[in-house]
């Protein structure tokens, strides 16, 4: 056991001390936060600088656009937790929404010879001229009465839906309007009637406690699936890299002649568990400074920070997450002690995690929806089991016999996972030349 | 074999795929005594000392270390060096010295003291902080024996200790293996350099084709062979002696020559035709050297698996 504890210190301090591993930690959670917020303020940046021309049959809808700018309807969800986290905190200053610049222009002719000098301009308009043009809008003279009209837009480019369903969005609701008042209903009126309600999603729990969900817990539930994946797969690779490196620098027959190859695995994996065990820990330290801080501040503004993520789902993150690990980082060590070369070694991998990435990739159903058959049904399947059992739990209240189940499955595995993994590791560690076919490892398993 | 043997190799054979790497080798090392185990390459020699240090089990035969065949049993009591240098690169000299050390079961807080007495005996204290890669490969190779060593081995093992160290070196190591010895410790080391072999060890094993050919003392080993050979040191061209009369083979080099003399033949009328014709500095009647030995045993046309001749 002493040397098995010899072999984890040497691990945990050969990467800790590493520069890289320093600076990943203290970067990457500024690196994920530019991730996710980063491409959202581009595109409403996009969407402030853009111009649009709306040419309209009806010639009525002067008011809507003669504002010239067009108040925001539609956001990315992201951006609209993130203001709504900030709304709550009360740091949203002035409530600056999302705008777009139009020109009108009624037409009392055929709509489409009205547009066509800007459909011109659309054509041509490669950059080059100083009159910028992004799209042309043509409202159907008929739009009031006929519900078969279609509005038209063209643009350069047909992926920009976000603007178009603003566009939508605002002649719908003024048509909305213009189709009441024809009933003889006011203004007033009619915008009381066409005000929509917002929704505020509530997460009830068996102890009668209540949660403000919404979008906001689903990126923590993002935010702590990739705690849950993303260390264990670059430290998996660290522990394979190590054992390749050990094994092309020969170090490996020290070692196997000092200690049973079953304390030099438990030595590494334990080593690397505990170094990606550092790197959550000081993530979460992080997160929590950062929440205390701007707590610090919502608090002042009567608005609980915590009410968003449940502090005691904390102790349950480091169950799964060394359960995941000590999964994966066992077939990491596989990979390792079978090849002779890094690049062997990535290619054995490659399909492997593949796999392991199952629950990432359906992460987003997993947590739209955790109590369905699919969420339930992976989170039962060993190798899946910790990473979506952990998702259910932060969105969801799974049955507490399903986290055990989770939990039992998982230990059970991880046991399995490293009895083979022991054997395959003494007789692979030490081989040199082809990498074993399936059939051969098989053989290893059987009589190491 | 006597009771006073430490390691016993008891009709060990190995194979790797369809490769016989070792091939019933019998042979047994006394203690206190430093053998060598010589042979060509791929005669077998590291999968011996590998086996020997439990990195492979033997397909056959058994291995008994100190009374015992189970290897995880002693792994603390044996040394070893490995022939390719096995060091992490990256790690410091002094953190991988405790390390190793720790894994042979020794608490670092222990042996730093003898780490810092071997670090200077051997010119690397100053290097001590410095990364394994930024050293020389003969000073690898130096940090690699105090790693064989640090624990304190009963019976330490090298497989070609003198690769890759500078003449210095040399003499300073085989200093080392001699005061081991003479605090009796055991030490079994391969090699293929016949001359080191021969200012070192007590005993031969001579493995050829996974098989002892020859083993015993070196001394009787060398004078089993008859004190039939003359040794020849001059200037001159001596690319004639091959062809004197009286001698049955010879090797000739640039101003050494060691010729075999036939069953009958005299060696002073070899001494007397050669007199004249080249300068003579060194003229001996000797026992044949280990590497004479060497080729006529394991030279081309050796029969495989002719029995050890042991000498007694």
């Amino acid at each position: 056991m002493r040397k098995a504890l010899a072999v984890l210190k040497r691990e945990y301090l050969e990467v800790v001390r590493k520069k890289t591993f320093i600076i990943m930690t203290l970067i990457l959670p500024f690196l994920m936060a530019a991730l996710m917020f980063v491409p959202t303020l581009l595109m409403m940046k996009g969407i402030e600088s853009k111009r649009v021309v709306v040419v309209d049959g009806t010639t009525r809808l002067q008011d809507v656009f003669g504002a010239k700018r067009l108040a925001s309807a539609t956001e990315p969800p992201v951006s609209r937790a993130a203001r709504e986290l900030g709304k709550r905190a009360q740091a949203q200053q002035g409530g600056k929404a999302l705008e777009l610049k139009t020109d009108y222009v009624a037409a009392t002719g055929e709509v489409k010879a009205a547009a066509q000098p800007f459909l011109e301009q659309l054509r041509e308009n490669d950059g080059s001229r100083p009159e910028r043009l992004d799209g042309v809008l043509l409202i159907p003279s008929d739009a009031f009465t006929n519900t078969d009209a279609k509005l038209v837009y063209y643009s350069r480019a047909v992926s920009d839906i976000m603007t178009e369903e603003r566009l939508a969005n605002t002649v719908n609701q003024a048509l909305s309007r213009e189709r009441l008042a024809g009933r003889g209903i006011a203004a007033a009126e009619a915008d009381h009637l066409l005000k929509r309600l917002e929704l505020e999603g509530i997460k009830v729990s068996k102890s009668g406690e209540e949660k403000k969900g919404g979008e906001l817990s689903f990126i923590v539930g993002f935010i702590f699936a990739a705690l849950l994946l993303f260390p264990t797969m670059i430290h998996g690779q660290e522990v394979m890299r190590g054992i390749v490196q050990e094994k092309t620098e020969r170090v490996v027959e020290i070692l196997i002649s000092s200690m049973p190859s079953f304390d030099l695995l438990s030595g590494k994996v334990m080593g690397l568990a505990l170094v990606g065990l550092t790197q959550v820990g000081a993530w979460l330290a992080m997160g929590a400074a950062m929440a205390v801080y701007t707590g610090g501040a919502a608090l002042v503004a009567g608005v609980n920070v915590f009410q968003f993520v449940d502090l005691r789902i904390i102790p349950w993150f480091f169950v799964f997450f060394l359960l995941g690990y000590l999964t994966f980082v066992c077939i990491y060590a596989v990979g390792g002690a079978i090849s002779n070369s890094e690049k062997e070694a990535q290619q054995f991998m490659g399909p492997i995690m593949m796999v392991a990435m199952v629950p990432w990739m359906l992460a987003f159903p997993i947590l739209q929806n955790p109590e369905s058959r699919l969420a339930t049904v992976l989170s039962l399947i060993p190798v899946f089991t910790p990473i979506t059992m952990f998702m259910r739990m932060i969105v969801s209240e799974p049955p507490l016999w399903q986290v055990a189940i989770s939990v039992v499955l998982s230990i059970a595995t991880v046991v399995a996972f490293f009895w083979m993994t022991a054997k395959i590791f003494r007789v692979g560690i030490l081989s040199y030349g082809k990498r074993p076919s399936p059939a051969e490892l098989w053989r290893w398993l059987k009589v190491a | 074999m006597s009771s006073d043997d430490v390691l016993t190799v008891r009709e060990v054979s190995k194979t790797f795929g369809r490769v016989r790497a070792v091939d019933r080798l019998s042979f047994s090392v006394a203690r206190g005594t430093i053998t060598g185990l010589l042979g060509r390459n791929g005669a077998g020699k590291t999968t011996t000392l590998r086996m020997i240090n439990g990195i492979f089990l033997p397909d056959d035969g058994t291995i008994e270390l100190f009374g015992t065949t189970d290897a995880a049993a002693v792994r603390d009591r044996i040394g070893y060096l490995p022939e390719e240098r096995g060091l992490y690169r990256k790690m410091k000299v002094i953190d991988q010295l405790l390390f190793l050390a720790e894994i042979k079961g020794r608490r670092p807080a222990d042996v730093k003291p003898r780490v810092e007495v071997w670090l200077k005996r051997f010119d690397l204290w100053d290097k001590r902080a410095g990364k394994l890669e930024e050293l020389s490969k003969g000073n690898q190779q130096k940090v690699q024996l105090i790693g064989a060593l640090l624990h304190d081995p009963e019976v330490v093992t090298l497989d070609e200790p003198m690769s890759g160290l500078d003449p210095v070196n040399v003499v300073l190591v085989r200093s080392i293996l001699k005061e081991l010895k003479a605090e009796g410790r055991t030490i079994l080391l391969s090699t293929h350099m016949m001359g080191e072999a021969e200012k070192l060890v007590d005993d031969i094993v001579l493995i050829h084709e996974g098989h002892a050919v020859l083993a015993g003392d070196l001394e009787q080993v060398k004078g089993s062979f008859g004190s039939n050979t003359v040794q020849l040191a001059f200037e001159g061209d001596g690319a004639f002696l091959a062809a004197l009369p009286g001698v049955a083979s010879a090797r000739v080099d640039t101003n050494v020559a060691e010729l075999r003399l036939a069953p009958d033949s005299d060696a002073q009328a070899v001494l007397a035709a050669v007199v004249g014709r080249l300068r003579i500095s060194h003229f001996e009647i000797a026992a044949p050297s280990l590497e004479e030995i060497f080729i006529d045993r394991v030279g081309a046309g050796v029969v495989a698996n002719r029995p050890a001749e042991v000498v007694t």
